[in-house]
């Protein structure tokens, strides 16, 4: 999988890549608009990470780019800017998703993985953990094929461990996530819910995946 | 005190007390003129008397008028001085006193002394005198009346321009927009003062568009240095063989930094409600919004074993921009939830003109007046921001909802009333 920061505020853009590496992504960083658009223009990405502000142009510009060369890519914006007009802006000129500065690297990486699977879902809706297997086009979730019922905050749940595997995940981003950012201050509320995802994955037959991390919070791991 | 009154009334004092005393003035000079006038025609009188007694050696025949009366008396050897005087005498026919000016002075006729008394009635300088103070209290009274007609339609009329300025500084208000149009004035008072109060709003609306924009600024490009923090935590946390104290440390980091960008993100959105920047509106389902973010909390609705009881009208719809009407209504279920107590009650009415949410909770400590202000927390408490309820009442200010609230019966009840 292959990815593109185009971001021009270098130390970010590290973070980014070197939490996404874990991943298995492929990530290259593009600094400026010139270097963002030769980037595009030559090569294909899974996923473009947009900055809107950039030195040398606005990253909607990149944006209008790609739509008119018909690119494929999944193009996810970051901005700083917050601002309602940027959303709506570049959702209608084509982008998938629009996450604003700043946040959890968790939240990225789920709405990473969220887009490509959109983007490739002849035949690869389906994620697997182990035995775990989860449908994202049914949003239904099986253990070694035989059906798992879990509520919708728990499936959405278990899609952002599953998103963030062998990560150690905050429980304020686990909060934002579920809730948005309305809800902040409430974390001890997610241990309730992080408990009954657990027992109802142990009962169908699963190890136990989720580990509390003392102090942080979680980590889905084998 | 209107400072016309207040002019009006020195002046009027003033006029008054000058009145009167020039009134004194006159009465006196004009009785000492007339006196002196009435004393020379007395002299005329008594040059005639002599003449006559020089001429004929003999008394002339007394004269008694009403106004003009001589006596000769007979005087011996009585030592005589000529003399001014004024005196009364008793009119039997009018049964009054009646001044009179009288000269006394001696005469030889044939070697006998006599006493001449000429007197001149006073009567028409006391009339002269009650004329001039009838004209004066008449032009106390004139001038009463003219200030007041003055004051009626000459002065309010002077002073418009005025009280349309202090109306237009009262109406000002920075975040509103309105800007000042002062009425123009030949005066040249007013029109310095218009001159004034324009720099001065003008000054005024500038200095807070600059701080506007600062802390737009600011608060944007303090987006960036926390997404790298933030960033940086949460890549610092994956390490392995972090010891639980650093593990520690970098959480508590961690959550300030959260605590930071949320602070930071609810300063923005205020600036921008108040840079009017969510100008697109649309028909906003209310109905749907409350029953769907009532939903999406549902799992921490029944965490905390808090009973919904809903009376929701449905279609209920509002004019209004979609991201605010979001908030407006994700920030009054958050607050019910947020500050209810285990087993609690939450009670959402929504009609089409009033949306009213009540919660169970502890009392309140601080003023519930303050309650809408900026960082204002009942208690000390790190978790809540102080600026849920001030984004509220920023929405219902915007689009002109009255915002209440209120806590009886162990119910805090935060209403909104659409029209007005």
């Amino acid at each position: 999988m292959k990815i593109l920061i185009i971001e021009d505020e270098k130390e970010l853009s590290e973070s980014i890549a070197t939490y996404l590496k874990g991943e298995d992504y492929v990530c290259e960083v593009a600094s400026t608009f010139d270097k963002a658009l030769e980037k595009t223009e030559l090569y294909d990405y899974d996923c473009i990470l947009l900055d809107i502000t950039l030195p040398g142009g606005s990253g909607l510009e990149i944006l209008r780019e790609l739509k008119a060369n018909n690119k494929m890519d999944g193009v996810l914006i970051i901005s700083a800017r917050n601002s309602l007009d940027d959303k709506v802006k570049g959702l209608t000129l084509g982008a998938d998703d629009y996450l604003s500065k700043p946040f959890h690297l968790s939240e990225l990486s789920a709405r990473i993985a969220a887009i490509i699977r959109r983007k490739n879902f002849d035949g690869n809706s389906l994620l697997k953990f182990h035995s775990i297997s989860i449908d994202t086009v049914a949003k239904l979730v099986s253990v070694n094929n035989k059906p798992l019922e879990l509520t919708r905050k728990e499936y959405e749940l278990l899609l952002y461990f599953v998103s963030n595997k062998k990560r150690v995940i905050s429980k304020n981003a686990i909060a934002e996530h579920l809730w948005g950012d309305d809800m902040e201050g409430n974390n001890d509320f997610i241990y309730t819910h992080i408990k009954n995802l657990r027992k109802k994955l142990i009962d169908a037959g699963n190890a136990d995946y989720i580990k509390s991390v003392y102090g942080m919070g979680y980590k889905f791991t084998d | 005190m209107k400072l016309l009154s207040k002019y009006n009334r020195v002046n009027v004092i003033a006029t008054i007390i000058v009145l009167l005393l020039s009134a004194i003035f006159y009465y006196f000079f004009i009785k000492a003129a007339l006196i002196h006038q009435l004393d020379k025609n007395l002299k005329v009188e008594e040059r005639e008397i002599t003449d006559f007694i020089k001429e004929n050696k003999q008394l002339p025949e007394p004269t008694n008028y009403k106004d003009e009366q001589e006596e000769f008396i007979p005087s011996g050897n009585q030592k005589i001085n000529r003399r001014f005087s004024s005196i009364d005498i008793f009119n039997k026919e009018h049964k009054e006193n009646v001044s009179y000016r009288q000269l006394e002075f001696p005469v030889l006729v044939a070697g006998n002394q006599y006493k001449i008394l000429i007197r001149k009635s006073q009567v028409e300088t006391e009339d002269l005198i009650k004329l001039i103070l009838k004209i004066t209290l008449g032009m106390v009274l004139i001038l009463l009346v003219t200030l007041f007609l003055i004051n009626r339609f000459f002065l309010n009329k002077l002073w418009k321009p005025f009280n349309t300025t202090l109306q237009q500084i009262k109406q000002f208000n920075l975040s509103g927009r309105n800007n000042i149009n002062l009425e123009q004035s030949k005066i040249t008072e007013f029109t310095e003062l218009n001159h004034a109060v324009s720099i001065m709003t003008n000054r005024v609306s500038q200095d807070y568009d600059e701080i506007k924009n600062f802390t737009e600024n600011a608060s944007h490009e303090i987006q960036t240095p926390l997404a790298i923090i933030k960033s940086k935590l949460e890549l610092l946390s994956q390490s392995e063989n972090l010891k639980e104290e650093q593990m520690n440390t970098i959480q508590s980091v961690y959550e300030a930094t959260n605590r930071l960008s949320k602070l930071n993100q609810s300063l923005i959105l205020l600036t921008k409600i108040d840079n009017q920047q969510f100008r697109e509106s649309e028909e906003v389902n209310i109905s749907i919004l409350i029953n769907k973010h009532l939903s999406n909390y549902e799992e921490l609705i029944a965490a905390k074993l808090i009973t919904i009881k809903k009376n929701i009208e449905d279609n209920v719809k509002m004019n209004m921009n979609e991201t605010l009407a979001e908030i407006l209504i994700a920030n009054l279920i958050t607050n019910a939830i947020k500050h209810n107590i285990d087993k609690g009650i939450i009670e959402i009415t929504l009609t089409n003109n009033r949306l009213c949410i009540s919660n169970t909770g502890i009392p309140l400590e601080c003023d519930p007046s303050e309650l809408f202000e900026r960082f204002k927390k009942d208690k000390v408490s790190s978790e809540s921001l102080g600026l849920g309820l001030s984004i509220v009442k920023k929405i219902c200010e915007r689009y002109g909802y009255r915002i209440n609230y209120n806590y009886s019966d162990l119910l805090h009840t935060t209403s909104i009333n659409f029209w007005l």
